[in-house]
């Protein structure tokens, strides 16, 4: 068999090849006793892989993921009251804290990107998941090797929230004196983080750190923003 | 092949054998601030994801990298939309992780041809007289593009188009590669 046809046997293997391709393949191979055995052997190897087990950890993870859910668990709070899920009545100082952990986490962000700066050369471009619809499934994109985006894709979040703004600034008097109150609160705490991040952004404008931090607040900013503005729609 | 979430493509092989219902019902109680409940959600996947991290990322990191995942998928649990299995969102969001993270490494930009020679050199017979875990170490001393296309393709059931998305390569980049692993591989199973 020829080099092109043994390169090729994965694609045979998997369907890949056209009709016309497959049939050239498989003329040959009844012909060659040499490529068929390296086929059977590509076969076992798909066959192999298929059946790999699955690998649960040696030691029990869940206590060192639990310690790390804590910060989150008070910024749920504010979706939960702005939700009107269980929590309808969370008390003032919690949602403060709530914004407070935005703001160390921030801050903490921003000294880790500073931290790392200096020692990361090539870094991926963070990819903020589309606005419409929050369709975010994860925003960590894999490098683009030796790639640096000029432009994250913030100026959809931008836009997005520039419309819920508006939206929330013309209905904000069928709102809950005290609900607003709280709102804005937690949002000038999110635009103090976007801000900081921003700022530091413009001293490392690919930092993945930052990026990712600032699409993480911008997020947070359009999914507090959506969910008051359901509320004067409801 | 489902693709629900934007991004998100689920492989039939993933997707089929979830227990999708209970992880409904803890998704919504996770997403509402249930640590308990995404509790649950970690032990019926955490295999899987552990089992991703240390073949795509070797048994070092392999902790680390699963921890990560599930903080990052509680962090992101608000904006999964519930269209795909829930499973789906979470191999998807931490193959991208993982992906991520072996790029901050530098291993995303080495190239693969100054590994082969050493796995060639180390496979000429199985060393071990258990094959799958000859089979397990030989992924693992894969060059890096061709084992993390081998480890989608074959092991996690992602289509060429979606690894290439991923990996930012072309298809034809990920069929050789899938290819250059098989080849490299079939020693493993020889007696």
């Amino acid at each position: 068999m020829t080099h092109e046809w043994t390169d090729r046997l994965s694609e045979y293997l998997d369907g890949e090849l056209e009709a016309r391709e497959r049939a050239r393949v498989e003329a040959h191979l009844a012909g060659c006793a040499e490529c068929a055995r390296t086929l059977a052997e590509l076969k076992a190897v798909v066959a192999r892989a298929s059946r790999l087990p699955e690998y649960p950890p040696e030691a029990d993870l869940w206590p060192g993921i639990e310690r790390r859910l804590a910060p989150r668990r008070r910024l749920l709070d504010l979706r939960a009251l702005l939700s009107g899920g269980p929590r309808v009545s969370v008390p003032i100082p919690q949602l403060l804290a709530a914004g407070l952990a935005v703001m160390l986490l921030t801050a903490g962000a921003v000294w880790l990107a500073l931290e790392r700066r200096t020692t990361l050369r090539v870094v991926p471009g963070p990819q903020p998941a589309p606005v419409a619809g929050l369709a975010a499934p994860d925003t960590i994109a894999p490098e683009a090797a030796g790639a640096v985006a000029a432009d994250f894709g913030f100026s959809r979040y931008d836009a997005a929230i520039a419309d819920l703004e508006r939206t929330l600034s013309q209905h904000r008097g069928q709102l809950d004196p005290a609900t607003v109150r709280v709102v804005e609160l937690n949002l000038r705490l999110i635009d103090r983080a976007i801000s900081q991040a921003r700022r530091a952004l413009e001293s490392d404008p690919a930092n993945p750190y930052l990026n990712n931090h600032l699409a993480d607040q911008m997020r947070l900013k359009v999914d507090v923003l959506r969910q008051v503005t359901a509320l004067i729609h409801a | 092949m489902e693709r629900s979430d934007p991004g998100v493509t689920t492989p039939t092989t993933i997707s089929e054998g979830l227990p999708g219902a209970d992880d409904r019902d803890d998704v919504a109680r996770a997403r509402a601030g249930d640590a308990r409940a995404f509790e649950r959600l970690y032990r019926r996947h955490a295999a899987r994801v552990h089992g991703l991290a240390r073949r795509m990322m070797g048994p070092g990191p392999a902790d680390e990298a699963t921890q990560d995942v599930f903080v990052r998928a509680w962090e992101k649990l608000a904006t999964f939309r519930g269209e795909a299995a829930f499973g789906t969102w979470l191999y998807r969001l931490a193959i991208n992780l993982m992906l991520s993270r072996r790029a901050w490494l530098g291993g995303q930009r080495r190239r693969l041809d100054d590994r082969e020679e050493t796995l060639a050199a180390q496979t000429a017979r199985p060393a071990m007289t258990d094959l799958g875990m000859d089979f397990e170490g030989a992924i693992g001393r894969l060059p890096e593009g061709a084992r993390q296309v081998f480890v989608l393709h074959d092991v996690e059931g992602y289509k060429h188009g979606e690894i290439a998305d991923m990996l930012r390569v072309t298809s034809g980049t990920s069929k050789a590669q899938l290819h250059r692993a098989r080849m490299l591989l079939r020693r493993h199973l020889e007696a």
